[in-house]
């Protein structure tokens, strides 16, 4: 299935920030960010199709996936 | 109080009143600095220094009558405070538990060869008093508790902890006090208004618990810190003033890199 997935912040950092995708069927929002390299205890919100889901929330054809990092500095 | 108005009112050129003359009543009425100039607001005389505030008397007035809390007086929280003091918010209560360090010179306000290895709450409240000398500054050296919360009307997160800005937030949702939230690393950051009914700091750190372990230190450019920091002055001033924001029902993602701002449904 096809999906889009949008990173922010430092996300992009020798990512992207908008690209399309291609995921088999039954894929959920903490496999993107596994395929990513992206560390899940980095990540913050994600966002399917601009309302909050989890990690665990499964992601369907033509989704537009959304994931910010944790910025926690002071 | 009637000869004290007469002595404001007598001193009061143009609608304002310097410091010099506020002093002067000062002493010779034996009243504090604040209260002088807490009583020329109410006889719609403005002090002089919050003359390019462009806000009205009364308007002013409800920026020295408000108690504000700095959760955090390193980056975001050292630099809001020097705002807040400008802007003439009343009564800050700086509290944090930790002294200068060399590390903390690139981005902390009050920061300086010769505040290294003193206490950051009593650092900021000598530079804040050539500042602003009628702002009430209460430098708590120790973590904050929830006394530190219920004694103001408004906090502001300077936090660099998740964890700890869970139990922070819990704090302010018990006793309905709004949490302006900032956050920075590297050339971003991320800034809103965190209440009992949107819940903002459990939105953005939701794989964090209150007793999560503390992560190692992040890297922080000043500008990003600066230009976090500005914006939750400017909420903080906003939530006195009673002015509608975006940031109360988003919160906003800033990325110095792109020169980006997002807001995000909170």
């Amino acid at each position: 299935m096809q999906v889009t997935v949008k990173l922010f912040a430092f996300f992009r950092d020798g990512r992207f920030k908008e690209e399309g995708r291609e995921y088999p069927a039954g894929t959920v929002v903490g496999d993107v960010v596994d395929e990513l390299g992206i560390g899940r205890d980095e990540v913050g919100v994600v966002m399917i199709n601009s309302l909050q889901r989890s990690l665990e929330s499964p992601i369907g054809d033509g989704d537009v996936v959304a994931i910010f990092p944790v910025i926690g500095g002071g | 109080m009637n000869r004290l108005g007469d002595f404001l009112r007598q001193r009061a050129a143009s609608g304002t009143i310097a410091l010099a003359d506020a002093r002067e009543a000062a002493a010779t009425f034996r009243r504090p600095l604040p209260e002088i100039e807490e009583q020329a607001l109410h006889l719609n005389i403005m002090p002089l220094r919050y003359l390019r505030n462009g806000l009205r008397c009364q308007e002013q007035l409800s920026l020295v009558q408000a108690r504000v809390g700095i959760i955090g007086c390193g980056g975001l929280g050292g630099t809001v405070a020097a705002l807040l003091a400008r802007l003439g918010i009343g009564r800050l209560r700086l509290v944090d538990p930790d002294c200068f360090e060399e590390h903390n010179l690139n981005r902390q306000r009050f920061a300086t060869i010769d505040s290294l290895g003193r206490p950051k709450t009593e650092s900021a409240r000598r530079a804040i008093s050539s500042i602003n000398p009628a702002v009430v500054v209460e430098a708590v050296v120790r973590p904050f508790t929830e006394a530190d919360i219920e004694a103001v009307d408004i906090v502001v997160d300077g936090l660099d902890d998740a964890g700890k800005r869970l139990e922070l937030a819990a704090h302010c949702t018990n006793l309905d006090r709004p949490l302006v939230h900032g956050a920075v690393r590297d050339w971003h950051g991320q800034t809103g208004v965190a209440t009992a009914r949107n819940r903002l700091i459990a939105t953005l750190y939701p794989n964090v618990r209150e007793d999560s372990a503390s992560k190692p230190p992040v890297n922080v450019l000043a500008p990003t810190v600066t230009v976090i920091a500005a914006i939750q002055a400017a909420e903080t001033c906003k939530l006195i003033l009673g002015v509608d924001s975006p940031l109360g029902r988003n919160w906003m993602l800033c990325d110095l890199l792109e020169d980006v701002f997002e807001h995000i449904p909170a």
